[in-house]
């Protein structure tokens, strides 16, 4: 075992944030919120660098696509990124993919990240994934404040098989990339509230000398770096089925928990446009609800690991 | 990063996990035990695990071990509570009073200890709480004074484990009261059957003879027994406790009775409760997220990177963990939880302790607020 990142991990990581650093932020997450826009450009700066197709590549692999969707969570990305470094990616080995890609339950009547935008949409039934292209469904968008463009999807085509038993496969790279998702997400609205507990002052010292409020946001480090562990082994592992579901099931978890401390520690603050933990905290909450949600995830994991 | 086990690792724990297999019966539990039992058993069992190399494989050569890494470390904790820990409370002297004597200690000390606990014949206690001092351990008040030869010790602890069986006692104790209170602190190997040293147990709901109350009147030891410099204990006791963060593996322990209560469920038809399964994945996960930081600590130790804050991370993500098995098993038993010694009433008290024995969740709290988070010391 040896839990420090590789020297390809490092400098991928490293790389990767200095592009972020010039194509992401909050600021960008919240204009192209406006109109509910994915972020193509951030996309196309990904592709053009080969970060978004490092899970079939000798030296990366896997597990460095994992550090690549936690890190463009982190930085509010308006990317359906896990979907396409992590998920589609698994059942679709040498299939060149548009930069958007799509990952939703099939036959559901659910919202679904970037639908609307997104050139491939993979489809994950009982037993088979399938993989639609453009044109093979349709998307009526839904309005929503939960910080990504949804819409509802159906599809109007049966779209490409990827096998027998690829549904397993996709469904256990999902629950790893959810919990990636969210480990990035997370971290980045921790940051910002250990900040403005920092600077905010009341009763003639900063909120960060309160040791109530400390030991909330402490809770929330903890619930970050278990989850972003085990996404990462989850990931780095291959995603053995209970070890996946059990990375979802503490993301949905942390998820839920953190969007509402984060909220609580920041006050009226953290409601407005404005300030930028909404743009971290909202997505949370789509997150922990996808793939079925924390119940999903759950009934997957006492599966695997008691039947 | 690499989350493999390496082929040494992996051979290492099904070697260590049969011979396990054969020494300790299949449902042993040597803390529902009462205190004479389990002591017996932990000398005799360690006595055999110390004879196969079992028993301080982390130790370096010269000591009778042979070096294996904190990830080996990792093996045995969680092997042994999987098995019930069979060592008890030998642990403590194996995994940080052992490697604080071989740190601090004098040629004459590591040659009478650590043989000793090598050879799994002793059991040792620790005393740090005092009635007045838990969280604010330096601020403790037990005196030990020098007088010619030797040190005259007075004061009182509290809440330790283990003390009518021990051997000896891992004590800090105040050698300099004018001195700031982290600086007037040294660490004694102090003999139980010094005269002087009383023990009483203390009554508790969480096991009979679970803890005691120590009185020391005019203990005297001899100068001999201070370990390290007087009035550095406190430093010496940091650097020690570094040791004992890979410590119990209790996400393991947890894992194990979710077994079982998975077993009782099947066995009771309730294994298909939609609540019930949902609480036991949201305890399995919080095990699992417990287990892969306990990971990253002995990383960290393999590193060398003793001031990481991971382990303080753990040690609260080990809370959470034991906590919502302590709940499942309530849940899931009802009222046959409250029968005493029934799966769900063991797992009551693990969970009812874990966010106070070895230092309180607050504690952990504060550090990861102030390491991981950089905000500043509460006011």
């Amino acid at each position: 075992m040896d839990l420090d990142l590789n020297d390809t991990e490092m400098s991928i990581v490293d790389s990767l944030r200095v592009l972020l650093q010039r194509n992401a932020g909050p600021a960008r997450a919240k204009q192209l919120a406006i109109t509910a826009e994915p972020d193509l450009a951030l996309a196309d700066a990904l592709a053009a660098s080969g970060f978004l197709d490092l899970f079939g590549d000798r030296l990366a692999g896997p597990s460095a696509a994992g550090l690549v969707t936690e890190e463009v969570c982190r930085s509010a990305g308006a990317l359906p990124i896990g979907a396409r470094t992590l998920v589609v990616p698994s059942v679709a080995a040498g299939v060149e993919l548009p930069p958007l890609v799509a990952v939703a339950e099939s036959g559901t009547a659910a919202p679904v990240r970037f639908a609307a935008d997104a050139g491939a949409l993979l489809l994950i039934g009982e037993d088979e994934a399938v993989m639609l292209v453009r044109g093979d469904w349709t998307a009526e968008p839904v309005a929503s404040k939960c910080g990504y463009p949804v819409a509802r999807v159906r599809a109007t085509a049966a779209g490409r098989s990827l096998g027998a038993g690829s549904a397993d496969v996709a469904r256990r790279w999902w629950q790893a990339s959810l919990a990636a998702e969210i480990a990035g997400t997370a971290q980045a609205a921790v940051d910002l509230t250990a900040k403005y507990l920092k600077e905010r002052e009341q009763f003639g010292r900063p909120l960060s000398a309160f040791q109530a409020l400390q030991h909330r946001l402490a809770e929330c480090a903890v619930q970050v770096e278990g989850v972003r562990w085990l996404a990462r082994e989850a990931i780095g592992l291959g995603v053995p089925a209970a070890l996946a579901a059990g990375a979802a099931v503490a993301a949905a978890g942390a998820a839920r928990l953190i969007t509402q401390e984060t909220h609580q520690l920041t006050g009226a603050m953290g409601f407005t446009l404005e300030y930028d933990l909404h743009v971290w905290s909202l997505r949370l909450q789509t997150l922990r609800t996808e793939g079925g949600g924390i119940g999903r995830h759950a009934e997957a994991l006492v599966s695997a690991r008691w039947q | 990063m690499d989350f493999t086990w390496t082929e040494e690792e992996s051979a290492f724990r099904k070697e260590l996990r049969a011979f396990l297999d054969t020494l300790v019966p299949a449902d042993y539990d040597a803390f529902a035990l009462d205190e004479d039992e389990w002591a017996a058993n932990s000398k005799r069992f360690c006595g055999m695990l110390a004879e196969r190399g079992y028993l301080t494989p982390s130790w370096p050569a010269e000591y009778g071990g042979r070096g294996a890494s904190a990830f080996e470390q990792v093996i045995v904790a969680e092997e042994m509570v999987l098995h019930g820990e069979p060592r008890a409370l030998q642990y403590m002297s194996v995994n940080y009073i052992g490697p604080t004597i071989m740190m601090a200690g004098t040629a004459e000390q590591k040659e009478y200890h650590l043989g000793r606990i090598s050879r799994g014949d002793v059991l040792w206690c620790q005393g740090f709480s005092e009635p007045d001092s838990g969280s604010d351990l330096a601020s403790l008040r037990t005196r030990a004074v020098r007088d010619g030869d030797e040190f005259v010790i007075n004061g009182e602890k509290i809440w330790t484990s283990g003390a009518e069986v021990a051997d000896f006692c891992f004590l800090l104790a105040r050698t300099d009261p004018d001195a700031p209170k982290h600086r007037g602190l040294s660490l004694f190997l102090v003999p139980m059957d010094a005269p002087g040293l009383e023990v009483r147990k203390v009554a508790g709901v969480v096991g009979e003879g679970a803890f005691h109350y120590l009185v020391f009147t005019d203990v005297r030891v001899p100068a001999s027994t201070l370990l390290g410099k007087r009035n550095e204990g406190w430093s010496l006791v940091r650097r020690a406790l570094v040791f004992e963060r890979v410590g119990v593996a209790k996400y393991a322990r947890g894992n194990r009775y979710l077994d079982r209560f998975m077993a009782w469920a099947r066995a009771h038809g309730r294994d298909a409760d939609a609540v019930i399964r949902r609480q036991f994945a949201e305890a399995a996960a919080a095990q699992e997220m417990a287990r892969i930081l306990a990971m990253k600590v002995a990383d960290e130790r393999v590193k060398g990177r003793p001031d990481s804050p991971v382990a303080y991370v753990y040690r609260a993500a080990s809370v959470r963990a034991e906590r919502l098995a302590m709940e499942l098993g309530i849940e899931l038993l009802g009222l046959d939880s409250v029968e005493e010694n029934s799966l769900a009433d063991r797992q009551m008290r693990w969970g009812m302790t874990a966010g106070v024995a070895g230092g309180t969740a607050e504690m952990q709290l504060n550090t990861i607020a102030q390491q991981v988070l950089g905000l500043p010391r509460a006011s």
